[in-house]
């Protein structure tokens, strides 16, 4: 897969944003017409959706609480496709980092909170980063494209996990039952205001910042972004192409394994075969759709955690099947993925 | 790369308000549509789809009968929803619309419910799996050990080969008990009986189901049986091949094995559901553990098959009874582990508390309980 | 009454490995023409649901094929329309047209869930199904007899037709292929409506030839191995063949061996097929490009 040629168009405007807004406007038309043929009230649907996510309170806390792995998950694969890189390894990232950090939190579990949670987080973001640099290194020296290699190191991964939580790791507290034993707390993600938004919201914020600066505003995000420009002059003028691919992979990848520190630290408390429901993929989804533009990133992860959240309220109050959810979370994306490009 | 636009986020900001203003004006004409409350708001979850066939089917008609029972009921139902981070926003937001009692019908939704349950202390929770028990969380399972002797015994009748193929979802320890007690049932009636266990790993993936089957039958396994969402594919695939089949979970997976039919058991929740959702409504809830047996409305023993004799009946009744009086017990010592290690002493019994504990499997079961 | 280890194996195998064989005989044709398809889950979905549906409704295993391949066709053109013709990015494509066909298959499938079909049957065939060892491939239903005769028409038509040739020239350098005369969307859309039947094929041959049952997900990952098999084959139809087998054996040995009592995590063994690819893959790194179609997954920008 000559992911050379495969990059991320960036939108240019605040009117290209005002278009994706339309679009997904027009994605909601297109469910209510389907809404409508199965005999439901789309504007009430859309209005429960709605009232039980963004306007209430604990409704919104829960966004928040989905969006910080989509949001991880999702820098994870716009940070290497600034120079082209295509990672769809977010799930077997997330996973990794998610398996580090148990590590971490069981065998260090005597240290004090302040000593431990560090090292929960950093052995989360080394077991993602080391997972991508993998597939970092075989692009780096030509051997396998990443695109191929993080696709195939998902399976790889989730399976391990499995190997662990179903042998060595196992509570024998759990009735056998494939998990890990609770986490001290000590090593669980501080929380915020009663609810469940944790830590892992404020490190995604700085992450967002972070990329920001660093590619604007830094000599080293200049040479990325010339690399990005042109690969061929990039490498002509004698930037180290290859420690830039495996450095970027590390970053992307470790991110990623920061959202499975989140899962299982502040959410699960414990390590899990069901850790996540694709957040990887679904990170990879919000990145394309985003453009690689971090406030794009920030809305489409809202509106993927909307519409899952909502998901919820369409079984609930309008008795739909649950894999509506997936149509349309499918016509959102059709919709936009068609869009005419903004040259 | 190039310049970004200075305000995507203001149309985002602008986006959002104006449909906030949409709901907020549309809302108040809605409250008004609101008809008489319902006595009683029940939620359930399940981890599968509700037209499963199987484990979730099972759950969904139970509360499907709850309504007809007691008419005045209303029911909020999810399906598909992970054992991740999403478990307790369910409940919560099923909470939020008023539920006062939720079904948390997935051995993984009990940290999430425990954790929703100690927020609020007025909502009871009920988790189906005889593992644990909050001041507002009941547990509720049935000793289907008890049941799976039985139909080891009959199995044991009937097996030409001494042997049985048992297709498990995870070594989970009271799967581990299922097993165990389905062989030594057989064994009970067959000494030489060999019962061979296949763990898939998942509760679904009928394909791997199908291959593990074929594996099992290929040596020499006559007879079926198989702890998995739905019984389905193991049964057809166990009726091809002109073998036993033992079901589990599903009643109607009866029909796909008209010939090697033995016998199943299944769950019939709906008269327990009732119970849970009086109890709620009359304020006499109380956190317990619920653990029937085979005597219990909810644990169904399916219609024999046409090829099992009545001599075979007989004798699995007879038993059956011996259980309900208590003379019968299904893990009397000595039991020895398939590694040749005591397990149960001579004269000891290990009840219902000791099955959650289980990580072994009984001597003559091939298997790794992993 | 028991059967041999090594017929055994070769009967698992060719249960577990016979899906992802078509749906990797699919997936290599629209690889070869520039197009990667990771929604291959879904066209599967959407051709077990169909074939089980409509052998339901008409008792004919044959139609149900016949209708799984026609919806596994049809559904693949919707990426088409997005890839080809507005040129959207195709892995994003291809994931949403996963999530599309999860939903819709378990919206049709719903009413049909514990209907009861006789499905594909095996066909014996007389003198070869008891043979020792090879029996079990005698035992097989219509869909593994034509499996192997399927790889090889894929094969003749990719390196052996005009059109095949145009198809890897689109795959190869579609400005060149445009410049020659060959109308590149055409084939692309050509292309991914024939994968589809495969990929319609394949789901049908789990829904009603192997297990003869419909469940939501029940492709569980096989689309995904599928594109795995075709990486790992370096996009040659042939090859995909030994793929398939060596993927449902290590399947069927993992849990022959598990029937068996053997001590190996049934969860290292089914990283096997994925660790192979890429070491397949690491292996052949020197060569050509992995033989790798040089446009896939570029996006023909048009020569107008």
């Amino acid at each position: 897969m000559a992911s050379a040629h495969a990059r991320i168009p960036r939108h240019s405007s605040a009117r290209a944003m005002l278009r994706a807004t339309g679009l997904f406007g027009l994605a909601f038309v297109i469910f209510a017409a389907v809404l409508l043929a199965a005999g439901k009230d789309p504007i009430r649907a859309y209005r429960d959706i709605l009232s039980s996510t963004l306007v209430d309170r604990y409704g919104f806390s829960e966004v928040l609480v989905k969006m910080i792995p989509l949001m991880l998950t999702a820098l994870a694969v716009a940070i290497p496709s600034r120079i082209w890189l295509i990672n769809i390894g977010g799930e077997g990232q997330l996973y990794m980092g998610a398996l580090f950090a148990t590590w971490a939190a069981t065998y260090f579990a005597a240290l004090p909170a302040w000593e431990l949670l560090p090292l929960v987080a950093a052995l989360g973001f080394l077991g993602g980063g080391l997972w991508a640099a993998i597939s970092g290194v075989m692009r780096a020296y030509g051997w396998v494209s990443e695109t191929i290699s993080t696709l195939l190191l998902n399976y790889v991964a989730i399976l391990i996990v499995s190997f662990f939580v179903f042998g060595p790791w196992k509570d024998p507290e759990s009735a056998n039952y494939p998990q890990t034993a609770e986490f001290v707390a000590a090593a669980r993600l501080p929380t915020f205001f009663g609810t469940r938004v944790h830590l892992g919201l404020l490190i995604a914020l700085v992450a967002f910042i972070v990329y920001h600066v660093v590619l604007t505003r830094t000599r080293w995000g200049l040479e990325i972004r010339a690399m990005g420009g042109n690969m061929e002059a990039a490498r002509r003028s004698g930037i180290a192409i290859g420690r830039y691919v495996l450095v970027l992979m590390f970053i992307g990848g470790g991110l990623a394994g920061l959202a499975g520190v989140g899962e299982v630290s502040a959410i699960q408390g414990r390590l899990r075969p069901s850790l996540s429901p694709g957040y990887g993929y679904t990170g990879f989804l919000i990145s394309w759709i985003a453009g690689g533009n971090p406030y794009g990133i920030v809305a489409s992860a809202l509106l993927m955690a909307v519409i899952t959240a909502g998901g919820d309220v369409l079984q609930m109050a309008h008795r739909l099947p649950g894999s509506v959810v997936n149509i349309l979370m499918a016509l959102m994306l059709f919709v936009v993925l068609a869009r005419r490009r903004v040259p | 790369m190039r310049q970004r636009g200075p305000h995507p986020l203001r149309v985002l900001l602008v986006l959002v308000t104006s449909l906030m203003l949409v709901v907020i004006t549309m809302g108040g004409a809605a409250r008004q549509a609101n008809a008489a409350p319902p006595a009683l708001i029940v939620g359930i979850l399940h981890i599968g789809s509700v037209t499963d066939g199987g484990y979730n089917q099972a759950h969904a008609e139970g509360v499907r009968y709850m309504q007809k029972m007691l008419p005045g009921i209303e029911v909020i139902e999810v399906e598909n929803v992970p054992e991740s981070a999403d478990a307790e926003r369910v409940m919560e937001t099923m909470i939020q619309r008023g539920a006062k009692l939720i079904i948390a019908a997935s051995f993984g939704y009990l940290d999430p419910a425990l954790n929703v349950a100690k927020r609020h202390p007025d909502v009871k929770f009920e988790h189906p799996s005889g593992y644990k028990l909050a001041p507002n969380l009941g547990t509720y399972w049935a000793n289907t050990q008890d049941g799976f002797y039985l139909m080891g015994m009959a199995a044991g009748k009937m097996t030409k080969t001494h042997k049985a193929g048992f297709v498990v979802a995870l070594p989970v320890s009271f799967f581990l008990a299922n097993v165990n007690a389905f062989h030594l049932g057989a064994r009970s009636v067959d000494p030489q009986f060999e019962t061979r266990v296949v763990f898939t790993g998942t509760f679904l993936d009928p394909g791997k189901e199908a291959t593990a089957t074929n594996a099992l039958l290929d040596q020499g396994a006559d007879v079926m049986a198989m702890i998995v969402d739905s019984p389905i594919t193991v049964v057809q695939v166990a009726e091809r091949q002109g073998a036993y089949s033992v079901g589990y979970h599903y009643v109607g997976v009866q029909k796909f094995a008209p010939k090697g039919w033995i016998s199943g058991l299944a769950f019939n929740w709906g008269p327990l559901y009732v119970r849970f959702a009086r109890a709620v409504m009359d304020g006499t809830w109380r956190s317990e553990a619920i653990y029937g047996n085979v005597a219990s409305d909810y644990l169904v023993i399916a219609p024999f098959g046409p090829a099992v004799p009545a001599s075979v009946v007989r004798q699995v009744s007879a038993s059956k009874q011996a259980m309900i009086n208590g003379q019968l017990r299904v893990f009397m010592g000595p039991i020895k582990d398939n590694h040749g290690n005591l397990r149960v002493a001579e004269g000891q019994v290990l009840t219902d508390q000791d099955y959650g504990k289980m990580d072994w499997l009984a001597e003559g079961v091939i298997g790794q309980p992993r | 009454m028991s059967v041999p280890f090594v017929e055994s194996v070769l009967l698992g195998a060719i249960l577990s490995g016979m899906p992802v064989l078509y749906a990797a005989l699919g997936e290599v044709i629209v690889e070869r023409a520039g197009v990667v398809n990771l929604g291959l889950e879904g066209v599967m979905l959407m051709g077990a649901v169909t074939s089980f549906a409509s052998t339901v409704r008409t008792g004919s295993a044959a139609l149900g094929v016949l209708a799984g391949a026609t919806a596994g066709g049809l559904f693949n053109l919707i990426l088409a329309l997005l890839v080809v013709t507005r040129q959207a990015n195709q892995l994003a494509s291809g994931l949403a047209l996963m999530f599309f066909g999860a939903g819709v298959s378990a919206l049709l499938g719903a009413p049909y869930i514990g209907s009861r079909i006789a499905g594909l049957n095996p066909l014996q065939i007389p003198g070869l199904a008891h043979l020792p060892y090879l029996g079990p491939l005698f035992r097989s239903d219509i869909l593994a007899y034509l499996a192997i005769p399927a790889a090889a028409l894929v094969w003749w038509g990719l390196f052996r037709t005009r059109w095949g040739l145009s198809l890897r020239a689109v795959g190869e350098n579609p400005a060149a292929a445009y410049a020659a005369g060959y109308s590149p969307p055409a084939i692309q859309y050509q292309a991914l409506f024939l994968a589809g039947l495969f990929g319609g094929i394949a789901g049908a041959d789990l829904s009603i030839g192997i297990v003869k049952t419909w469940a939501e997900w029940m492709t569980a990952g096989r689309g995904f191995i599928a594109v795995a098999l075709v990486i790992f084959s370096r996009w040659h139809p042939l090859r995909i063949v030994w793929g398939a087998v060596l993927f449902g054996g290590a399947v069927a040995l993992q849990l022959q061996f598990q029937a068996r009592g053997a001590p190996v995590s049934p969860f290292l063994l089914d990283t096997l097929p994925y660790l192979l690819s890429l070491g397949v893959l690491l292996v052949w790194a020197g060569g050509r490009r992995h033989a790798a179609p040089a446009s896939l997954g570029r996006v023909f920008e048009g020569t107008k």
